[in-house]
């Protein structure tokens, strides 16, 4: 501080005090002119010119039509805002970040904190910027002494009752009451009384409460009612009784609970698993996919050395907005139990026993050779990336089979035309749609981020749902038309109460489970329901209604890929198996002097048969394309190194083809990429959705009948779909106490 | 190890690329000098005899052939020197001349290198671990 600076002060601090008692006024304000801030205020502010401000974090305003424009003033500098935004978002849009606790962009707005306080010229006391809409010409002042003292007020009263505990509080470092009670916050405290505390509450085994520290911003209540859709949070008491919690001794049901612990501004609710793990300036973030799901999450792994330490969401309003379902935030333990981590071979003793890369290859490509080309089947798991199974596929195939598939796609499934099994009114989109009819497809365990769309869209329009299915749980009204097949044909025929809503729908949309894929009529099915969209008019130039919920992070590249099992039975006869990280293909069938080849990153089901193993990499560990349920091709990167002597799923294929003698002409993933430019050009366009070209309405005729039987449940327990999921002791304990109740 | 020190004195700097030269050939001689000692005081009569351990030496020279900054070379002969005289001073043990310079680099299990002949550079690479 520079000497003038200093002396001003001194001069000011003269000026502002009464010179009478210029000693004994004990404050906890430090500087000086906050003492008599309208003081302070009305010496005359010079107008500065005003440089050229920047959004905060890159905030864009999209003026739909510019009459309804209005302008604001920002500490001088002028901004045009759309009506009704908030004196918040003005001043966000104006580069200037208002300090602030309840208020969250996607949550409705509470009010509560007061943090947000900002001064507005002749408004005589200071407004909660956060809850008050922007008016035409307002002069909003954000740095001016009484909004500062305004702000040091709120913070002394937050702070009051918050524990002093910091160094043993996992939010520590990444908490915005640390942050901003040391960015606006006072220097001293003058609290001497005794803090409240309150009783800590059990919200099952993913969120740790310590509720002393609740600031009561009840951002966590309305996630919870507002996004999640279950009333399980709630406010309780009132002043200092106040408490946020379930009202009655219960655990909290919802597979995006999750997100609460991101939403807290403190560290009230935190991670369960990932308590006193680690801090969270040790963590390296590596922005990636998440794959437990078709979704396509975007995530950020933190990874400490070679380890996982938590995953987090990643913003992308087009995918997961800014949430992550439970499974996909909690399955990484997984990562870390059952890994397979050196080439095994089964001896005559029915055991494992660990051999060198050289011979487990050698032993493979020799039991390939030893059988006919039709007998050698591949099928790749529901964690594949395109990458390696375009090798699996290309290797197969060069061996003289072309019986190649991913498991959960079915026979004879139609991949020629994308628009029959992508979601092709895309997953943001899904908000424009009015009438939902949900086929077979319970969207809540099969895809949890899709439901949180559709309740979205529920909850803002009060969009129709109308389900054809199992009995299953909802979060949000709807009305369950019927378990089977019988009921979408009396749809298809206009004889269902429900037809008259799909055809009054502006924007209909019908969803249709991928565990149909698995049925025998499945073609029937698809007819019946293209039946229905061309009634509903679900398909026009100006929107796609007609969506295939996929249920595998691999399905979709998969498809676009041709993996789609040739003929029903060739398990049956088959030799050789190559099993590419599937564990949940049926092998009952499977002769019993088959030999198995399971490659794969998890000692999972497909192990138990399998003859050779080969370790491979988890999508944590290796770079690989995965196209999601619209069709957005993405990428997930290394975090952490893979285990033991696993290698990455591709490079043990293109190994393997050359010690067979039908070496793949790629050594990089460069290369690869080049390969599947020519058979599916769409996986390489990186974040980019790719909708399909062709409508539904090329596909052939079908006059199979449908079968009476009723659809069936696709994921039967949403904790546990995958080698991983299922590895994790977390997700178990989820599954144990959350699934059946 | 101070008694190392002690014994070694650090000669000024070479002046020129000829007087590293011939700083290193002399060095070499005396190597050669004590590898008569040096199959004493280890017992390495039954594995291995001089001229291979001459070859071993020269080996370690020809490794560094391609320098010609003379200060590299002072300092690659100081460290040959120090290893010299721990290897005479008895300050290692069996195995590590075993080691080091009769079984060599190439490890003690060693590939006879017909399985993986004829398979590309990929394969290899496969082999020998997962990032290349
Ligand atoms: S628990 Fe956290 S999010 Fe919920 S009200 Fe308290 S401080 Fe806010
Ligand atoms: S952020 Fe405005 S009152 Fe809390």
């Amino acid at each position: 501080m520079g000497l003038g600076l200093l002396a001003s002060r001194a001069l000011r601090s003269t000026r502002a005090f009464s010179p009478l008692n210029p000693r004994n006024v004990r404050t906890i304000v430090s500087t000086p002119e906050l003492q008599k801030p309208e003081a302070a205020a009305a010496v005359a502010q010079p107008e500065a010119d005003l440089p050229k401000r920047t959004p905060v974090a890159g905030a864009r305003v999209h003026l739909p039509n510019p009459e309804d424009a209005i302008e604001v003033f920002v500490d001088g500098y002028p901004v045009k805002i759309p009506k009704g935004m908030t004196v918040l978002q003005a001043c966000e849009l104006a580069g200037v970040d208002i300090p602030r606790f309840c208020y969250h962009n996607r949550l409705s707005i509470a009010g509560n904190c007061r943090m947000c306080l900002v001064e507005v010229e002749k408004s005589p006391k200071p407004v909660a910027s956060c809850a008050m809409p922007a008016l035409p010409g307002m002069k909003i002042k954000t740095d001016t002494p009484l909004a500062k003292k305004a702000r040091e007020g709120v913070m002394e009263f937050l702070l009051m009752n918050h524990p002093l505990d910091c160094p043993i509080c996992d939010q520590g470092g990444e908490c915005d009451l640390q942050d901003q009670s040391m960015a606006f916050g006072s220097d001293r405290g003058r609290f001497t009384e005794m803090k409240r505390s309150v009783v800590d509450k059990n919200l099952g085994p993913l969120v740790k409460t310590v509720m002393t520290r609740c600031i009561q911003c009840t951002r966590c209540v309305r996630f919870a009612t507002e996004v999640a859709g279950v009333q399980d949070l709630g406010m309780l008491g009132r002043g200092s009784g106040e408490e946020i919690g379930t009202y009655v001794e219960k655990l909290m049901t919802s597979e995006l609970s999750g997100n609460v612990i991101d939403i807290c501004p403190v560290g009230a609710l935190t991670s369960k698993p990932f308590a006193f793990k680690a801090r969270n300036w040790e963590l390296k973030g590596t922005e990636t996919i998440d794959v437990t799901d078709a979704v396509g999450s975007n995530i950020r792994i933190d990874s400490r050395g070679p380890e996982v330490m938590r995953i987090l969401p990643r913003l992308n309003e087009d995918i997961n907005e800014e949430w992550i379902s439970d499974k996909t935030r909690f399955c990484y333990d997984g990562l870390k139990r059952q890994r397979l981590n050196d080439p095994m071979i089964r001896g005559a003793d029915g055991r494992f026993k660990a051999v060198s890369w050289r011979d487990a290859l050698a032993v493979v490509a020799e039991a390939m050779h030893q059988v006919k080309p039709e007998e050698i089947v591949g099928v790749a798991g529901k964690l594949s990336d395109a990458e390696s199974m375009m090798s699996l596929k290309d290797f197969l195939n060069r061996m003289g089979s072309n019986n190649v598939w991913c498991e959960g796609n079915g026979v004879h499934t139609n991949a020629d035309l994308r628009s029959s099994y992508l979601l092709n009114s895309s997953i943001s989109g899904l908000e424009n749609a009015d009438v939902f009819l949900l086929v077979g497809t319970q969207p809540r365990v099969e895809a949890a981020m899709v439901n949180a769309r559709i309740q979205k869209a529920v909850r803002a329009t009060h969009a129709k749902v109308g389900y054809v299915g199992p009995a299953s749980e909802f979060n949000y009204d709807h009305q369950h038309l019927g378990t089977g097949p019988e009921t979408l044909k009396e749809i298809a025929e206009g004889r269902h109460p429900f037809c008259s809503a799909l055809k009054n729908a502006k924007n209909p949309a019908i969803i249709v489970g991928a565990g149909i894929f698995e049925r025998n009529d499945k073609d029937a099915v698809f007819s019946v329901v293209e039946a229905i969209a061309k009634q509903g008019n679900v398909i026009r130039p100006d929107w796609n209604g007609f969506n295939v919920l996929l249920l595998n992070a691999a399905q979709a590249a998969s498809l676009d890929l041709g993996l789609v099992p040739e003929s029903d039975n060739s398990i049956e006869s088959a030799k050789v198996v190559y099993l590419m990280g599937a564990d949940d293909v049926n092998l009952e069938t499977l002769p019993n002097d088959a030999f198995v080849v399971y490659q794969g990153h998890h000692g999972d089901r497909g192990v138990y048969r399998a003859n050779v193993i080969l370790p491979a990499a988890a999508f944590s560990e290796k770079e690989g394309t995965y196209e999601n349920t619209e069709g957005c091709a993405q990428q997930t990167l290394p975090a952490v190194p893979t285990v033991g002597d696993a290698r990455d799923d591709w490079k043990i294929i293109r190994a393997l083809s050359e010690v067979a003698g039908a070496r793949l002409p790629y050594d990089t993933l460069g290369a690869i990429r080049s390969r599947m430019r020519i058979v599916a050009p769409n996986l390489l366009h990186m974040d980019e959705r790719e909708p399909a070209t062709f409508s539904a309405s090329l596909k052939p005729e079908c006059n199979e009948k449908m079968s009476t039987s009723p659809f069936g449940t696709a994921v039967e327990n949403f904790y546990m779909t995958d080698a991983i999921t299922r590895a994790s002791k977390i997700m178990a304990q989820c599954s144990a106490l959350l699934s059946k109740q | 190890m101070s008694f190392t020190l002690r014994s070694v004195k650090v000669p000024p700097n070479s002046v020129s690329l000829e007087e590293a030269r011939s700083r290193t050939f002399e060095f070499f001689r005396s190597a050669c000098r004590s590898i008569p000692t040096i199959m004493e005081i280890y017992n390495l009569y039954d594995i291995v005899n001089p001229s291979q351990l001459r070859s071993a030496i020269a080996s370690q020279f020809r490794k560094n052939a391609h320098i010609t900054n003379p200060k590299v070379i002072d300092m690659l002969l100081f460290k040959g020197m120090e290893e010299l005289n721990n290897i005479t001073e008895h300050a290692k043990q069996r195995h590590h001349i075993i080691g080091q310079y009769v079984v060599g680099n190439q490890g003690l299990v060693q590939d006879s290198g017909s399985k993986d002949q004829g398979s590309s550079e990929f394969l290899k690479n496969f082999y020998s671990g997962n990032y290349f």
